[in-house]
């Protein structure tokens, strides 16, 4: 599944495995802290690679990553249209 | 009469009551509402049995309950102390404990931190903003808006008391406190809304964190003109693409931040076919803005002017530059004049004035002036350089670190004191090496730095981040600085980096670079 994928990469990667923190598909990443900006290049970074697109700075938006939820719904999107 | 800084907020609610004073995404507070929050916060530090003077911490992301936080302590006649809550815990923990501050003001989504963050060494004894947190009293905004509006303080407070401490690091690694006055702070108010004419039609946009001083902006300047200040979301910092389009669509006509800001909007392509017809300025400081970006900025937003904004927290602002058009060269742009209400010097090593045209370091007397470090006379004494007038009034100068130059009444700065370095007995000004770096094509942001070599001598490091699109080597960027500075200011080593170590404002924190290219792959 592409959310549980995300999310273990934002445990695993962006916070070393910390064992208490649970992340939702709905969860605000940003305004929660759970994301900070460097972490979020490197999530997009992720998402690139491990899906194989290329996303370009105009749909780098608060609606296509704020969430888990809505990262997986963009690139679903994306991939439909390639 | 207008004397503190909580009088702004009830000043223009009795002006502009229905207008907007604070606007976050979908919430937005009119003058009315923002008076009536800002009363009801006093009234409840009140019955939490505050004290004139208390420090309250202010543990918040960006959001509208910054503005009601920050009103609502000074109103109760307290001291606002932002956190950051972005910081590790332990430098949380140590600005609570150098503060003695026993009440924080946050919102639920920070209970995690604030969890971590309270201690047995530090005597927070009540939560603002959260509906509970275990033996500490806490108190949900719900609480605090069913409060009275009726408040009066039981205390006077005057002008020159303090109103506000905002940290930066020292260069001890010990942060330190920087002590503000409501006159310091209404100064500020004042010069800016004569200097950019900033009125109640105003829309200002925020974009700095409330630990950093050019928030004083949205926050003083903005409620002071009747302005409305739009605070953007930290997400929005985020994504440029976002940001561009919260511009438009809340038709900002005052833009100030950091310049990384704005050149993320430029290298993103994301302001394309938007001309941002309302901007009537956008001011920067905190960090020089490379010409190359400001001149496709300003070519793209031709009907707005520029200001660089500089000043030292310390002093808040003191000088402005209003560029007069598109920079012909790379040259770095001046900061300009020391504007109203503020005296300068320029002195050498011996702190003797130079004359124009020789470098030295900058000296600020200003209307703008902090009080002191907090609880630290000895570095508070350190910092500033004292003259006895002719009348026997001691003036008391702010020592900058800054290096500048005046040249046909305009202020150059040249770079840090202490960032200056000798190679071989040469002098070298790091601040100089970075910007010619940053003329390269290739290169998007340069930082330059000095370490000790294992024999004391100094060398010089440079690090940077490339266009995505040029490909460049780190020893044709190199051969570059060797054609354009003398062979002694040419880094020892120049590394390709994709990320910098940065401060919470953005800043390029040059001091870490050394260990951070460790942890670069």
């Amino acid at each position: 599944m592409l959310d549980k994928k995300i999310i273990n990469y934002i445990l695993e990667e962006l916070h070393g495995g910390q064992s208490d923190l649970e992340i939702l598909p709905e969860d605000d990443l940003l305004g929660s802290g759970l994301v900070e900006s460097m972490g979020m290049m490197r999530l997009i970074q992720f998402v690139e690679e491990d899906n194989g697109i290329k996303i370009p700075p105009q749909d780098m938006t608060i609606e296509n990553f704020m969430t888990v939820a809505a990262m997986v719904d963009y690139i679903e999107r994306t991939k439909n249209n390639g | 009469m207008i004397y503190l800084l909580p009088h702004t907020i009830t000043l223009s609610a009795h002006r502009f009551p229905d207008r907007e004073a604070f606007r976050f995404g979908k919430n937005s507070l009119t003058y009315r509402e923002m008076d009536k929050r800002m009363n009801q916060l006093a009234g409840t530090l009140h019955s939490l049995k505050i004290k004139k003077g208390d420090r309250v911490g202010i543990y918040l992301n960006r959001s509208i309950e910054t503005a009601i936080a920050i009103f609502g302590i000074m109103q109760a006649g307290a001291v606002y102390v932002p956190i950051d809550p972005k910081a590790p815990v332990e430098r949380s923990q140590f600005l609570i404990e150098d503060c003695d501050i026993e009440i924080l003001i946050t919102q639920p989504v920070q209970k995690r931190k604030i969890t971590q963050i309270i201690s047995d060494k530090n005597n927070i004894r009540a939560i603002i903003g959260l509906p509970e947190m275990g033996e500490i009293q806490a108190l949900s905004w719900e609480v605090v808006f069913a409060a009275s509006a009726e408040f009066t303080l039981p205390f006077r407070i005057l002008e020159i008391d303090l109103a506000y401490i905002i940290y930066t690091s020292g260069s001890t690694g010990k942060p330190k406190g920087i002590m503000h006055s409501h006159y310091s702070g209404l100064a500020y108010a004042r010069l800016t809304t004569e200097l950019y004419n900033i009125t109640e039609k105003d829309r200002i946009g925020n974009h700095a964190p409330i630990h950093f001083d050019i928030s004083t902006m949205g926050y003083f300047t903005s409620p002071y003109a009747g302005a409305c200040t739009v605070i953007v979301s930290d997400a929005q910092t985020i994504f440029p693409a976002s940001l561009g389009k919260l511009m438009e669509d809340e038709a900002l006509t005052i833009w100030y931040s950091v310049p990384l800001a704005l050149i993320q909007v430029v290298q993103n392509g994301v302001l394309e076919n938007k001309n941002l017809p309302h901007l009537r300025w956008v001011l920067y400081g905190g960090e020089p803005f490379p010409p190359k970006y400001l001149r496709t900025l300003m070519t793209q937003w031709s009907n707005t002017r520029f200001c660089n904004v500089y000043g030292p927290a310390e002093v808040n602002q003191c000088t402005y530059y209003h560029l007069p058009g598109l920079p012909e060269n790379d040259e770095p742009i001046p900061i300009g004049a020391v504007w109203n209400n503020t005296d300068y010097l320029v002195v050498d090593e011996s702190e003797n004035s130079v004359v124009p045209g020789t470098t030295g370091e900058l000296l600020i007397r200003s209307a703008t002036q902090m009080l002191g470090y907090w609880r630290n006379p000895e570095l508070t004494e350190k910092s500033l350089y004292k003259v006895t007038d002719s009348t026997g009034q001691e003036r008391a100068f702010y020592k900058t670190g800054d290096l500048v130059k005046e040249e046909a009444g305009l202020l150059h700065f040249l770079g840090r004191k202490d960032f200056q370095v000798k190679i071989r007995g040469y002098r070298v000004e790091l601040g100089e090496v970075e910007a010619r770096l940053i003329t390269h094509a290739a290169v998007r942001e340069a930082a330059v730095y000095s370490v000790r070599a294992s024999d004391e001598s100094q060398k010089i490091m440079a690090a940077v981040i490339l266009n995505k699109e040029v490909a460049v080597s780190e020893d044709e960027l190199l051969q570059y600085l060797k054609e354009k500075l003398p062979l002694y200011a040419v880094p020892e080593e120049l590394k390709i980096l994709t990320n910098f170590p940065r401060t919470s404002s953005g800043k390029i924190k040059r001091g870490a670079l050394e260990f951070f290219k460790l942890e670069e792959k």
